[in-house]
């Protein structure tokens, strides 16, 4: 009970704590606390209300608990006495129990009612404070089971033979409402003495509930008593043998006599000498010629590393020092700011004028010191030094004057472009030379003169990454990449012979594109372009799904092949002119294993290089299978070529490298050049019959190199470098984004970020 | 197949240990373990591959040769230290029982001492091998003899390290074994040739050392043990090899009033002793041979000249002769007195070098007081000179304490010149020793008929091998530079010796002014300014080749220094350029053709030079880079190492020129 009604009385704490809180932060929950609480209280009013009656009286005195027990309904065992006496005598005996002192009180002599006098003991009162073994029982029927009294209005006697009433037992309904009330103290048993209900006494619940809290149950304890010493920690010092001294302790021991004799005889035989003084030369070693024999001396053994002498001193350690030594200020102030583990000499060069004027050396104690330091504790290791000249490791190679012609000098300068240029093609006859840029337009160029023939303005928005010239002489056809379109023109700027030849070729195929619609979905649509475009002499328009990056041609001109690295699944794309038919070799990125960087056709095998960006995959198209993988090293591999007869290949990367590939000899690249400053941007090998080829780079430099490969197989191919091309300007850290060598001449065209594409001869 | 070979069991992983298991499988202390590394030489090791040599882990490590390690588990001294840790116990056990007289015993009789002899033998099989370790043994000992004694450094260690410096002095005195001495700012460094191995230490200057407080004197004392140890071996040797008593003859006496050097003196061994002494050579043995035969001579000489000895002052009257007892061996009778001899001074070669070991022989010197003896004093000794007075102050053993000596020939000074004097007679520059005797007048500072001299005279002449002249170092003179004598100038080094030519690459002008006047001279300009060099004295003496090689060298750096790297945008100014050359050519040729000279375009010929030059520095840079791009990344890398360090020596040499440049030109300026 009383654990119900603390934990009730700790709840309803809680809650109160709470309520403001929720008050305060959300309506929505508060009726739902609000009804447990109230359903709370509801269900346990009774004994709400006395746990508040419990609060009252923990807090008044203890002078109130009579009249509280008296308006307790159901009367304790406690009361059932003093009624009992009530009826007899009550007010004496309450008089009675004041006067305690007086022996002759004890007891009230009284006429019974033969009329006899009769004694009439005061109620003895032992103060069992806490045994209860032998609480006098107030019934005094002894162990004879209550329910014998069943029938009678009284259960028993008291110890003066009075009938001890039942008491007034109330009807059904009111255990029941006993049992709801559930009055303070109440347990639920019935006494078997009185058959009155057993309920706990205030003290008794007070006990519990400190038991509850786990605190001292007695009032007035204190835990923290000094503690009594059971033992004292003094050692006593009292004999405990009174045994007499043996007379073995006054008289002297015969074996230490015997020993101290044997010492006295050594002394007086002059064999023991006692304070014998040590010779001063002891402590001084003695010297004797250790090198008498002179051994040869031995063979230096590899782990024997001799300590390294200190260096001879310079001119600037002199005390008079050429002027030239001394430092300036500047120097001084140098030297002084410099960690002193740092400098690279512990002095500072001084001059004097006079030997008098030299002062001692401060540091001279110090510097020993750290030599010592060195000897023991600085590890030592052999280094080969290398003296050799510095020129005699740079490589022979042949002078560029004998392995002429090669481009030295810019001879034109293409300008016209708004913004980067990013890709310049020559065409196969080599008169006319064509750019796309950033400004969304397409150029083409008279070689020589540097005139702007023909422009084409493809988009407004989107620059033309890639154009390349249909490698076929006849046919004068130009792929250029906008966006995600791919537009095959046939620019205006030739015979009207030419001119035809070209559309007819581009549009030989537009029959083929309508029949084999909706098979499925192809990879590119062909269509004519609208009517502003055609008349500019655009042909063919192919649209694909995502940007076009790159464009290449294969060597007989039907097939081009696209990169569009954002298109994760279609990123290769193979379109064939003769039929408009585009499809994707490739279905999956798992298959290229990597974005797609730059795809090229093979110039004679039917095969398939396709650079993604570490590694260069070699397909062979005719048997549909990969046949090679190329691992350059490259972090980022930017641009490829093939060399004309097929079998070397170069690689520009982002991370500076230019990687020449033997495709006969490994998979790893046969050299390694490094020498830009910046990120690769493309290489070219030359296709017109001169060994040469060239890389260029985000530092503005074009590098051009001789790249000879003998037709011996056992030879290795020659790579010298020729000439670094330096012109173009960085803009916003890009230099040169494409170069193109004329399909005849020795010449070099490069697009530049600075909008200007160059000619170099 | 090979067999499989095991991972950490060969190599790296097996050939190091680092410290701490050193340290644990020697069962010592970390400091008994670092005594024990200096004594026996043992030092760290920087393994090829730290991570193998550390069983893979990469955490910072001292390692060790593992084989060093292994040979010093059986180490006697090892057994030393574990004898001196029980020592300490039983001292510290009766300390603490407060048995004083016990613990005085333990420490007097039981205290074990460490003997260092096979540790020397072991580590220098060979007496060439200690030789050649002597450099930080003689610069830590001299340090010390130096030092004051306090807690740290007990009393006895100090004289005992001047006790052998002084020894060491002595010998090399004798044998005229001191190569080269130089007076730099830390102290005074002397090189002595023993045994074929050039030996350097330095010596701090008399002042008192600032000890710092971060300077852990049990390592220094640790080593300076062992260096002792060494040091008096190699000394018993050098002076067995000499026929000489080792240690030699210490007087207390002398040394309290300050004799230095003299305090010491050396005594010839016996015959007998000689004759044991199978390690003397056999040019030893050949003079003991002749000086047997003669020994009964020899012995009536001796017997004579006692009576000399007996009375040391007269014989310092003589001068000669007392100093023969050091350098001559004339007769000191041995502690019995039975049998003496004599032993010839060894022959300091013939020739050239002797004339160089004896390059003071002749002079008298006189040191002012304000110089420093000990240095001095060593080194003129060491160079031939028997007379050196100083003045009392400096201490004891002087030849004379006088002044106004007539005899004294040279005075070394290090003061200023007093005012107010009468000049100098012009007479006085020439050594006649005549002149010695118009005796000392009274004058006050300076005695006519000597030289008076700086002390970096003595230096200079040492390390220049012959006697300078002397105006240079006059008292009071401004002296010339006092250089290393271990720098040698190897091609594209500074020399200061060698003129540098005026390169004035700051202002123009005057290099022009300086050219159209080379112009105008023709080889006259060149050949007046040697006239005007002729008069110098020997730091500039340099030939006219060398000034021609200066301006050689003018022409490259003109390449170098004004070399701006353009862009070669285009190659057309380089055309342009190679045309105007061509046209320059077409008409120098038609002025030759004339017979006129070619004279009027100097100027524009010059700078035409001048680009000509840098375009073939830029073709030349061009071609390197070319042939960088070639190389692989380990040689570029070398190749920009290497020229990294040649270009710093190069800036370095650069720099000293232009700062002599300038210091010439405001001298000129000065003057003009």
């Amino acid at each position: 009970m009383s654990a119900n009604a603390g934990t009730r009385k700790r709840s309803r704490a809680a809650a109160e704590e709470e309520k403001p809180v929720l008050s305060s932060e959300d309506e929505f929950e508060i009726p739902e606390i609000n009804g447990d609480d109230s359903s709370d209280e509801e269900d346990f009013s009774p004994g709400d209300e006395d746990s508040e009656d419990d609060e009252e009286l923990s807090s008044e005195e203890e002078l109130e608990d009579d009249e509280d027990l008296d308006s307790d309904e159901i009367p304790s065992e406690d009361e059932a006495l003093p009624k009992t006496n009530g009826t007899t005598n009550g007010d004496s005996t309450t008089g009675a129990d004041d006067e305690d002192a007086d022996p002759a009180d004890n007891f009230k002599v009284v006429t019974g009612a033969d009329g006899k006098p009769r004694y009439i003991y005061r109620e003895i009162n032992p103060v069992y404070d806490s045994d209860d073994t032998d609480v006098e029982d107030v019934n005094t029927i002894g162990n004879i089971p209550l329910e014998y009294y069943e029938n009678y209005p009284h259960v028993g006697y008291d110890i003066n033979g009075k009938r001890i009433m039942r008491p007034a037992a109330g009807k059904a309904l009111d255990t029941l409402l006993d049992s709801i009330e559930l009055p303070k103290g109440w347990t639920g048993l019935i006494d078997k003495n009185s058959g009155a209900a057993l309920n706990l006494t205030e003290d008794e619940l007070d006990i519990l509930k400190k038991l509850q809290r786990s605190e001292i149950t007695e009032d007035g304890f204190d835990p923290y008593q000094d503690i009594l010493g059971y033992f004292t920690k003094t050692t006593e010092q009292m004999p405990l043998s009174s045994a007499p001294e043996p007379k073995r302790r006054f008289i002297p021991s015969k074996h230490e006599q015997k020993r101290v004799m044997k010492i006295v005889k050594g002394i007086r035989e002059g064999r023991i000498l006692p304070h014998r003084p040590q010779p001063e030369a002891a402590d001084a070693p003695a010297f004797y010629d250790i090198w008498a024999d002179d051994a040869p001396p031995k063979a230096d053994h590899v782990m024997n590393i001799p300590a390294p002498k200190l260096p001879p001193p310079t001119h600037d350690e002199s005390y008079n020092p050429p002027q030239e030594y001394l430092p300036n200020e500047s120097e001084k102030k140098d030297w002084e700011e410099q960690d002193p583990e740092d400098r690279e000499k512990n002095y500072l060069p001084r001059s004097h004028k006079a030997l008098r004027y030299v002062p001692g050396y401060n540091g001279f104690v110090n510097e020993r010191f750290e030599r010592c330091l060195d000897l023991y504790l600085a590890p030592r290791v052999r280094r080969n030094k290398l003296n050799i000249d510095p020129a005699s490791l740079l490589p022979k190679l042949p002078s560029p004057d004998d392995l002429k012609p090669f481009p030295t000098t810019c001879a034109t300068v293409y300008r016209g472009h708004e913004g980067r240029v990013r890709s310049v093609a020559a065409d196969p006859t080599g008169v006319w030379v064509a750019t796309g840029g950033d400004d969304g337009t397409v150029r083409v160029w008279e070689i020589l003169t540097g005139r702007q023939v023909w422009k084409l303005k493809v988009s407004s928005d989107e620059a033309v990454d890639s154009v390349t010239w249909r490698p076929t002489p006849e046919g004068r056809i130009l792929a250029a990449a906008c966006g995600n379109e791919i537009l095959l023109v046939v620019p205006p700027i030739f015979d009207s012979e030419e001119e035809s030849r070209g559309k007819e070729i581009l549009s030989a195929g537009f029959g083929y594109a309508a029949n084999k619609q909706g098979t499925k979905e192809a990879p590119g649509t062909w269509a004519k372009p609208d009517s502003g475009l055609e008349e500019e002499g655009v042909v063919v328009v192919i649209t694909v799904r995502k940007t076009v990056k790159y464009i290449a041609w294969h060597r007989r001109g039907d097939y081009l092949v696209t990169v569009s690295p954002e298109d994760v699944r279609r990123a290769v794309c193979i379109h064939r002119v003769s039929t408009h038919l585009s499809q994707t070799p490739f279905k999956e990125k798992s298959v290229t294993k990597g974005i797609p960087q730059k795809v090229q056709f093979h110039p004679s095998k039917p095969l398939l290089f396709v650079a993604t960006k570490r590694y260069i995959r070699i397909y062979d198209l005719a048997k549909a299978e990969l046949s090679k993988t190329l691992k350059p090293g490259a972090r980022w591999i930017s641009s490829i070529d093939i060399h004309p007869q097929g079998d070397n290949l170069i690689v520009g990367s982002y991370d500076k490298r230019l990687l020449w590939h033997d495709l006969d000899l490994s998979t790893k690249p046969y050299r390694t050049l490094r020498y830009h400053d910046k990120g690769i941007r493309a290489v070219s090998f030359h296709r017109g019959g001169f060994p040469l080829f060239c890389s260029s780079s985000d530092d503005g430099t074009v590098q051009v190199f001789h790249g000879r490969i003998y037709s011996d197989l056992m030879e290795n191919a020659l790579i010298v470098p020729l000439k670094v091309l330096k012109g173009h300007k960085i803009v916003s850290h890009l230099g040169v984004l494409d170069v193109e060598w004329h399909p005849k001449q020795p010449w070099l065209f490069s697009a530049g970020a600075d909008g200007t594409a160059r000619l170099w001869n | 197949m090979g067999k499989i070979k095991k991972k950490g069991a060969a190599g790296n992983a097996k050939n190091f240990i680092t410290r701490t298991q050193a340290v644990r499988k020697l069962q010592i202390s970390l400091p008994d373990f670092r005594r024990l590394c200096i004594f026996k030489g043992i030092y760290p090791r920087e393994p090829r591959n730290k991570k193998k040599a550390n069983k893979g882990s990469t955490a910072p490590a001292t390692f060790y040769y593992a084989k060093d390690i292994q040979y010093l588990l059986h180490e006697p001294v090892l057994q030393k230290f574990r004898e001196h840790k029980t020592f300490s116990k039983k001292l510290s056990k009766a300390l603490g029982r407060g048995d004083f007289s016990d613990a005085k015993r333990l420490e007097e009789v039981h205290k074990p001492r460490i003997k260092l002899d096979h540790i020397i033998k072991e580590r220098y099989p060979s007496f060439t091998d200690a030789v050649r370790d002597l450099d930080d043994a003689l610069s830590t000992i001299f340090l010390f003899a130096n030092l004051p004694s306090n807690r740290d450094i007990p009393a006895k260690t100090i004289e005992t390290c001047s006790r052998l410096a002084n020894e060491f002095q002595h010998w090399v005195i004798r044998k005229r074994a001191l190569r080269k001495s130089f007076l730099s700012i830390k102290g005074i460094y002397y090189q002595a040739e023993i045994q074929g191995q050039d030996v350097l230490w330095l010596v701090p200057y008399k002042f008192a050392q600032n000890v710092p407080g971060d300077v852990d004197f049990r390592i220094m004392l640790t080593f300076l043990d062992f260096y002792t140890t060494l040091l008096g071996f190699v000394m018993f040797r050098l002076y067995t090899l000499e026929g000489l008593v080792y240690p030699p003859k210490f007087d207390k006496e002398m040394d309290d009033k300050g004799a230095g050097l003299r305090a010491f003196m050396l005594e010839s061994k016996k015959v007998g002793a000689l004759e044991n002494g199978e390690s003397t050579g056999v040019a030893v043995k050949k003079d003991v041979s002749k000086q047997l035969e003669t020994l009964g001579e020899k012995i009536k000489e001796i017997e004579d000249k006692q009576e000399e000895d007996d009375a040391p002052a007269a014989a310092i009257e003589n001068g000669e002769t007392v100093n023969e007892g050091l350098d001559k061996f004339t007769a000191i009778p041995s502690k019995d007195g039975t049998t003496t001899d004599i032993l010839e001074q060894p022959n300091v070669d013939a020739g050239e070098g002797g004339k160089m070991a004896n390059m003071f022989s002749d002079f008298t010197i006189y040191l002012a007081r304000e110089t420093p003896r000990e240095p001095l004093e060593f080194l003129l000794r060491s160079f031939g000179c028997k007379r050196i007075g100083w003045d009392a102050v400096l201490g004891e053993g002087s030849f004379t304490t006088d002044d106004t000596d007539p005899s004294i020939t040279h005075q070394i000074v290090d003061r200023p010149p007093m005012v107010g004097l009468p000049p100098m007679p012009a007479a006085k520059e020439g050594e006649d020793t005549e002149m010695a005797n118009n005796t000392a007048n009274g004058q006050r500072g300076k005695v006519l008929g000597r030289t008076y001299v700086q002390p970096q005279y003595i230096w200079d002449c040492v390390n220049a091998g012959r006697v300078l002249r002397p105006d240079a170092y006059a008292q009071g003179a401004e002296l010339p530079p006092h250089l290393s004598p271990w720098v040698k100038a190897k091609d594209g080094e500074y020399d200061p010796t060698a003129p540098v030519a005026d390169d004035g690459e700051s202002d123009e002008e005057d290099e022009e002014v300086e050219d159209t006047k080379m112009v105008e001279n023709g080889e006259n300009g060149v050949e007046s300014e040697d006239v005007d060099e002729s008069g110098d004295d020997e730091w500039n003496g340099m030939t006219t080749e060398l000034a021609s090689e200066g301006e050689e060298e003018e022409s490259e750096d003109d390449e170098e220094e004004d070399g701006v790297v353009e862009l070669p945008s285009s190659d057309a100014e380089s055309e342009d350029e190679e045309a105007s050359a061509q046209l320059q050519h077409q008409r120098e040729l038609e002025a030759e053709a004339k017979g006129i000279a070619y004279k009027d375009e100097k100027k524009s010929k010059k700078s035409e030079a001048k680009k000509q030059a840098e375009k073939q520095k830029k073709q030349k840079e061009d071609e390197i880079e070319r042939q960088k791009m070639m190389m692989t990344k380990k040689k570029r890398k070398l190749y920009e190492r290497m020229e990294y360090g040649n270009k710093k020596k190069q800036d370095e040499k650069e720099k000293l020129e232009s700062k002599r440049r300038k210091i010439e030109r405001e001298k000129n300026k000065g003057k003009n």
